[in-house]
């Protein structure tokens, strides 16, 4: 692979232009040539993404069950959402939880042990490599699996609990824990955030803590005036990329919940009830309303993340 | 992989450096433990699996692996064949595609470059949802339901536009003057992609494949609504109907067939960690 030093400034898209090298030799600039390599990119925008985002952007203001063709309805698809839907209520309480409980806990583990690791440690690449299998592994059903048995009322967890005398609930099962276990194990996978801070944390310059050090800067102020200010940029696409995927959560609470979002709606994820709705209820019409909430919340978030790092996010130059 | 002491203080204490260590020790085997219990569970019986922390089993037994590989009417291996086909094929048309489209953003001048790279970064953002019933309704009137198809040949057409990034990233970084020779010598852009571009990318062609192949197989959302035909089934699938089968009676059974189905990812970050830790280094990928 190419050098380190490149890492995570390429994480965050770079603009389009390259060399200028084109305007001298105008042989490579065969228009044809370039449309035949783009042909099956193209064929699948157009065929498989901007066609279909129009098409369910067309259906959300129509009412569609696969079999008769749809009626085109208004806006009553989103009137109906926006105020006499408890079911879209419970999914956007439930999803919210979620990302605001799991992301910033997930990136302040992945944080911390970066931190820890950024110290030069023995044994690092087998810490590292510990540390970002969970995550690896993601997504699998057997993790879900795995998960539910954790906290079902005689798994692991109490099975360990017990060993101090403490009793604990069935986590699963209990509408007022089911949740939290699902937020245990998006913290769990906080591997690929700590590798990026480890990347993050390599880029700054040895020579500003030597300094910071000379002038008797204690670790703790150093942390707060060099690392962190230093590590915005990082912190802020990592927290952009983790939001953005929480929101899209969908098998561990498919799973633990065998479908239905329970006990009483407590892990009804959007995306969830999204999936419900489509290939449950075959209401193609409402779902696709509903994906284009979810397309407009991610949107705004993204965009105020944006705006908002003009103030946080540290910047050279 | 070399790890250099990244300050020169590194040695100014060495209570510092153990209780480092002593907490990510701790740390690791907490990690690892949930893993490793459902390993060990999938060696005993389910009995035993239940008010128990310990991760040794009483006795060895690998019954669970034969009766969960058994367990549904269609044998697991038909669901391991099944994803390991279409992970594999999705490989393939992820990193062709991409690839191609790759090369004419990276080096072929044409017009309206610039305004059709903005909108494949433009698709990155866009989140699946908005897509995904249409696509459906697609499929199901091109009568690929029930077939691998759609969750292969959208691979061919480059959606996955994360990997083009990926690859145009890697090939601005190839010095222009090796295909601005070829192309003096009349090399055509083919030749030029096939012959020189390809043979000096593997480090991202392999990066792309890696994790084309993992999120296919981990893949369950897509699997779940095109797939209802227990023939058809992956293994992800295939598990999850394990699940509603067997409820909560044989969970030695279910935790032997989990831990098989993530044996490939487990193999994956075996060999490829390097690939892998870069990948998302440099990158910035999620998981």
């Amino acid at each position: 692979m190419t050098s380190q030093t490149s890492s995570v400034g390429a994480a965050v898209p770079a603009g389009g232009r390259s060399a200028p090298a084109g305007r001298t030799r105008r042989a490579f600039g065969q228009t044809t040539a370039g449309y035949l390599f783009l042909a099956p990119w193209l064929i699948g925008f157009f065929g498989l993404t901007l066609g279909p985002a129009l098409a369910s952007l067309w259906l959300s203001f129509t009412n569609y069950d696969l079999l008769q063709s749809p009626t085109f309805i208004g806006t009553a698809n989103y009137v109906r959402i926006a105020t006499a839907d408890p079911k879209f209520a419970a999914a956007m309480k439930v999803t919210f939880l979620y990302v605001i409980l799991s992301v910033p806990l997930k990136l302040v583990f992945a944080l911390l042990v970066a931190m820890a690791f950024n110290r030069g440690i023995r044994g690092l690449p087998l810490y590292r490599a510990i540390f970002y299998l969970p995550s690896l592994l993601g997504t699998s059903v057997a993790i879900a699996v795995l998960w539910r048995q954790l906290f079902a009322a005689d798994g692991l967890v109490n099975a360990a609990l017990a060993n101090f005398g403490i009793i604990g609930p069935s986590w699963i099962s209990n509408p007022n824990y089911s949740l939290y276990t699902l937020v245990v194990l998006s913290v769990w996978q906080f591997g690929s955030p700590m590798i990026i801070f480890l990347a993050g944390l390599r880029q700054i310059p040895t020579d500003m803590y030597e300094a910071a050090s000379l002038d008797g800067a204690s670790r703790t102020r150093q942390f707060f005036k060099i690392t962190l200010p230093l590590l915005t940029p990082v912190i802020f696409f990592n927290f952009v990329i983790q939001t953005i995927d929480a929101f899209k959560a969908f098998t561990p609470a498919f799973i633990i919940s065998e479908g239905t979002g329970g006990p009483i709606n407590s892990t009804l994820f959007y995306t969830l009830y999204l999936y419900q709705e489509a290939f449950g209820f075959f209401r193609m019409g409402y779902a696709s309303a509903l994906a284009w909430i979810l397309v407009i919340i991610i949107a705004i978030f993204t965009a105020f993340s944006f705006l908002s790092a003009r103030y946080w996010v540290h910047y050279d130059d | 992989m070399t790890d250099v002491p990244f300050h020169g203080a590194a040695r100014s204490s060495v209570t510092r450096s153990v209780l480092i260590h002593a907490a990510l020790i701790v740390a690791s085997i907490l990690m690892l433990y949930p893993l490793l219990w459902m390993l060990s569970g999938s060696f005993r019986p389910s009995e035993e699996i239940f008010g128990s922390s310990s991760l040794i089993p009483s006795s060895i037994d690998i019954g669970a692996y034969w009766r969960g590989w058994n367990g549904l009417q269609v044998s697991f291996g038909t669901f391991f064949w099944n994803s390991f086909v279409i992970a594999v094929l999705s490989t393939i048309g992820n990193v062709m595609a991409c690839s191609l489209t790759a090369f004419a953003f990276a080096r072929l001048n044409f017009r309206g470059r610039n305004v059709w790279f903005a909108i494949m970064l433009g698709t990155l953002m866009l989140p699946y949802h908005v897509t995904l019933i249409p696509q459906y309704i697609l499929f199901l009137h091109l009568d690929w339901v029930n077939t691998w198809l759609p969750l292969v040949v959208p691979k061919f057409f480059a959606v996955d536009a994360f990997f083009i990034f990926l690859m145009v990233q890697f090939f601005r970084g190839i010095p222009r003057e090796l295909d601005e020779a070829a192309m003096m010598d009349g090399c055509s852009p083919w030749r030029i992609y096939w012959k020189i571009m390809l043979p000096l990318s593997t480090p991202v062609l392999a990066t792309a494949a890696i994790f084309s192949f993992l999120w296919t197989w981990e893949d369950f959302f897509g699997p779940l609504i095109y797939l209802n035909d227990i023939q058809t089934y992956t293994v992800q699938i295939g598990l999850r109907s394990f699940v509603d089968s067997t409820g909560s009676s044989d969970w030695s059974a279910l935790f032997a067939m989990s831990v098989l189905s993530l044996i490939p990812i487990f193999l994956v970050f075996l060999f490829f960690q390097r690939l892998l830790i870069e990948g998302i280094a440099t990158t910035g990928m999620k998981r």
